[in-house]
């Protein structure tokens, strides 16, 4: 679990020693990187499990790193962004990042991003690609037949709830963007398309969460998107 | 057709006035050359008369002179009405002209009726303005415009007719009172009123004059030996005669004087009403839109035409405004040429269109809203079928400069209002600053307090003081933070730039999201969620009503003491989205419950952790969902305590399936 190596890309050195410091703490292995350049570098030749990447670099746009990095590497990559702003964090995830964290956070909520992530690594890694049968805590889709199951019974969705949940299980622990959903569900992502995705998510985890006030298995972004969690 | 406009003039205006008259051409030369001396503005102005069509020679030398004005550097303007030295002293008003260049021929020219000359009416209208009398060299040839009249002819006969009329009733009379053996004073007395009657009916003078001649000879002829000649042998009768005659006629003037001038004034007392009315309507009307609809309706009600207003949008125009509001463009003429037309008046300051000789063939007559150089809008006259007369002319014009006036007035108060404003922000953001730094240095000094502490001798301490020490240290940058997040809100409404970045949200997400982030007293009260309805769709900026929600339920944490209940509930409520945040703590005064949405109102109340807070939460709150068009207050919760209640505008979707 700890053999993980995580590249951790920050021009601010308070804010990369906190992470490292707890890091360490959590017995992960860890390099670093100061600009954006470096950061490819360090990509291309020590090839990390995850990389944290913060998005205000001193030489090129933390978007542009993501974009980069993409053109040969799928390797997660956990978003860190000072600015409030949400287009930011949207243009990153649309580019490729896997996840996000707002400055300021807290070291338990970094912990738990990093988990969330091996969680992925791990399942893609005994998977190896397309599996006809997703599972997940208590929730089974099996693709070939187009059926989704939870707690061994057939759950009664209708088709565009099923292609929500066929999307949202195929990259589940990835957050993912109003507009790539809208944009894979419908085609195109016009206002009124949020509204029905709001509609079609709302009952979908009716039928899918116990208590639909707290998730389980999809989790709300407020202004970014939706995600499956992986439960263990 | 663009006018020069001689730049950086001084404070000086000179106005020429233009006429048909071949003599007009140096007093233009003389004009011109004054105001190249001023160095100052130079308008030259012609007042139609509307009663006389002058002949095609003098409206060639009229185009000529107008020419020649405009060579030489001069706006030329055009303005109708009867009146011409009202007419001149009204426009040089209104244009702020210091100085008025006339020739001495005109300005010697006297009214057919011998009233006041041209200079004297006009410094009696104008007596602030310079009048400069030019002489214009062709002297002894006093020049009169050839008239001719035209609209007349019925006028004519109708006058004919009823003293003709007036004549023979008289002349029946005199017969009945001659019969019954009357004296011949009588008789005249009665032939003096018959001339009066005559008078008080008919438009002219020269009916007066006919009919008291008419009168004396009929008398002759009828009344005195011998009779039924115009022979009179009692030797006082030439006497009687010309005593009848002058009496008659001088009774008859004075009758005709008296109801032009009444009809004057009546007109004037209209045009003043008019005027009055407009200025009332316009000085009640508080912002630009109210101003034109102002107007527009009181020139509409004062000429039956429709109307078409354009305001002046950074120098273009904006969207047509038609009065009435359900009319819009006749799509027989060529509405690129309207257009055209209103920004040539827009961009050239003079009229055009319709019944002018600007670009004529348009529907709409356009006239410029201004004041002086200023333009603030255009406005069209329908006048393509029946150009306006005179009098509706120079009452238009009147209002529009009041509307200018207004739209002037509303413009500064504008202005100055922006300035006020931006004296109050700067004072805010002072008073900011103030508070900040002053309420940033308590929670910084615990931080670095206890930071240092741990460092020099952090090992010292037992296990549960350092607990405590990291604790306190953690609360109070958790503090910082969400005042940091309010702070960047604040200022973002001060700078105005409280843009929504609304989409559809789901409420229940909102109010999820927002329970993740309250502070971790709230562990100590009962915080629970209720949702009446667990589809309520809202449109909002997501971000910023979280922070709504945040703040209110921080606020209730703060002010209620531990094992209290905080309740969040949502539901659907007179077709907007409610959220009700209630706790059962000590509740607030209903004077309070104003206040507490005010910028740095800070509560009165003990503070459970004892902290002053800045008073920026519950502000930010209104103006936030103020911001999304719902509303936010403070009410007493039942049994005890405080709730805040605000509503969001539901959304309606259609699903995409």
């Amino acid at each position: 679990m700890s053999k993980f190596q995580i590249l951790v890309v920050e021009d601010d050195a308070p804010v990369r020693n906190l992470i490292t410091t707890t890091l360490k703490a959590h017995d992960y292995r860890f390099a670093t990187a100061v600009n954006g350049n470096d950061a490819v570098m360090e990509t291309a030749s020590h090839n990390p499990d995850v990389i944290l990447l913060d998005l205000g670099l001193p030489d090129i746009d933390g978007v542009e790193v993501i974009r980069r990095i993409r053109s040969w590497s799928n390797v997660p990559i956990i978003v860190i962004s000072a600015r409030s702003e949400d287009n930011d964090k949207i243009d990153a995830l649309d580019a490729g990042a896997d996840d996000y964290l707002t400055k300021p956070f807290s070291v338990e909520e970094l912990l738990a991003r990093l988990r969330v992530t091996q969680r992925r690594l791990v399942q893609m890694q005994s998977a190896g690609g397309n599996q006809p049968v997703f599972v997940n805590g208590q929730l089974r889709i099996d693709y070939a037949s187009g059926c989704a199951y939870l707690n061994g019974e057939e759950m009664h969705l209708t088709p565009i709830e099923y292609k929500l949940l066929c999307l949202l299980s195929q990259n589940a622990g990835k957050v993912l963007t109003h507009k790539f959903i809208t944009q894979s569900v419908w085609g195109s992502s016009w206002e009124n398309d949020i509204g029905s995705l709001r509609v079609f998510m709302a009952t979908l985890r009716k039928k899918l969460e116990k208590a639909p006030g707290s998730p389980q298995y999809i989790q709300t972004h407020i202004g970014i998107g939706y995600r499956m969690l992986r439960i263990e | 057709m663009v006018y020069q406009t001689q730049k950086g003039h001084t404070e000086e205006h000179i106005l020429v006035c233009l006429s048909s008259s071949p003599s007009n051409a140096k007093i233009i030369h003389t004009a011109a050359r004054m105001a190249r001396a001023f160095n100052s503005r130079f308008t030259a102005l012609f007042v139609e008369n509307p009663n006389y069509e002058t002949a095609p020679e003098n409206r060639r030398r009229l185009r000529e002179n107008q020419a020649l004005a405009k060579q030489h550097g001069a706006q030329v303007e055009t303005v109708y009405g009867e009146d011409v030295a009202y007419q001149i002293a009204e426009f040089a008003r209104l244009s702020g002209i210091t100085k008025i260049v006339l020739g001495r021929s005109i300005a010697a020219q006297r009214s057919p009726l011998g009233k006041m000359m041209l200079t004297e009416q006009l410094s009696f209208y104008a007596p602030e303005i310079d009048i400069h009398i030019i002489p214009d060299g062709s002297a002894g040839r006093i020049y009169r415009p050839v008239k001719v009249k035209n609209n007349h002819k019925a006028g004519i006969w109708k006058d004919a007719a009823s003293s003709i009329a007036f004549l023979c009733g008289t002349t029946l009379l005199s017969l009945g009172f001659y019969r019954l053996g009357f004296t011949d004073a009588n008789i005249i007395m009665v032939y003096i009123l018959g001339v009066l009657l005559t008078s008080t009916v008919v438009s002219h003078q020269i009916y007066s004059l006919v009919s008291s001649i008419a009168s004396v000879f009929i008398f002759n002829f009828l009344f005195t030996h011998p009779r039924f000649s115009f022979t009179a042998y009692e030797t006082g009768y030439p006497v009687t005669f010309v005593v009848m005659f002058l009496t008659a006629y001088i009774t008859g003037t004075f009758a005709i004087r008296y109801k032009e001038q009444a009809a004057q004034s009546a007109k004037i007392a209209y045009r003043t009403k008019i005027l009055f009315d407009t200025n009332q309507l316009l000085s009640k009307a508080g912002n630009k839109a109210e101003i034109q609809n102002a107007a527009a309706e009181q020139i509409m009600k004062l000429l039956g035409r429709n109307i078409v207003i354009f305001e002046n949008e950074n120098e273009g125009l904006s969207a047509p405004l038609f009065f009435p509001p359900d009319t819009a463009w006749d799509t027989s003429y060529d509405l690129e040429e309207e257009l055209d037309t209103a920004r040539w008046v827009l961009k050239n300051n003079h009229a055009a269109g319709a019944s002018t000789n600007i670009l004529p063939d348009t529907r709409y007559m356009y006239l410029a809203i201004r004041v002086g150089e200023r333009v603030y809008g255009v406005i069209g006259i329908d006048a393509a079928e029946n150009p306006l007369d005179a009098s509706e002319q120079s009452i238009l014009l009147s209002i529009l400069g009041e509307c200018a006036l207004a739209l002037e007035n509303e413009k500064n108060a504008r202005e100055k209002e922006a300035a006020a404003v931006l004296a109050e922000s700067e004072q805010l953001r002072a008073n900011l600053l103030r508070t900040i730094s002053h309420d940033l240095r308590t929670p910084l000094t615990t931080i670095s307090g206890n930071a240092s502490n741990l460092i020099s001798n952090g090992s010292s301490f037992d296990e549960k003081t350092r607990k405590q020490i990291y604790t306190d240290i953690y609360d109070d940058a958790m503090w910082l933070i969400n005042l940091v997040e309010n702070l960047l809100y604040a200022t973002r409404i001060e700078e105005g730039r409280m843009t929504l970045n609304t989409s559809t949200e789901l409420l229940g997400d909102i109010v999820e999201e927002a329970m993740k982030h309250i502070s971790r007293k709230a562990d100590q009260r009962h915080l629970s969620v209720m949702h009446e309805d667990d589809m309520i769709l809202v449109r909002a900026d997501a971000k910023l009503v979280v922070q709504v929600i945040i703040n209110i339920v921080d606020n209730a944490v703060k002010y209620t003491m531990p094992d209290s209940d905080i309740i969040v509930k949502t539901r659907k409520n007179n077709g907007m989205a409610e959220v009700r945040i209630a706790d059962n703590g000590s509740g607030i005064s209903d004077e309070e419950k104003e206040k507490v949405f005010e910028k740095f109102y800070s509560g009165s109340n003990k503070i459970a952790d004892n902290r002053r807070s800045l008073g920026l939460g519950l502000y930010l709150c209104k103006a936030i969902i103020a911001a999304h068009g719902g509303v936010i207050c403070a009410e007493d919760n039942e049994p005890k305590g405080t709730a805040f209640v605000f509503t969001l505008p539901l959304e309606e979707v259609t699903l995409h399936e």
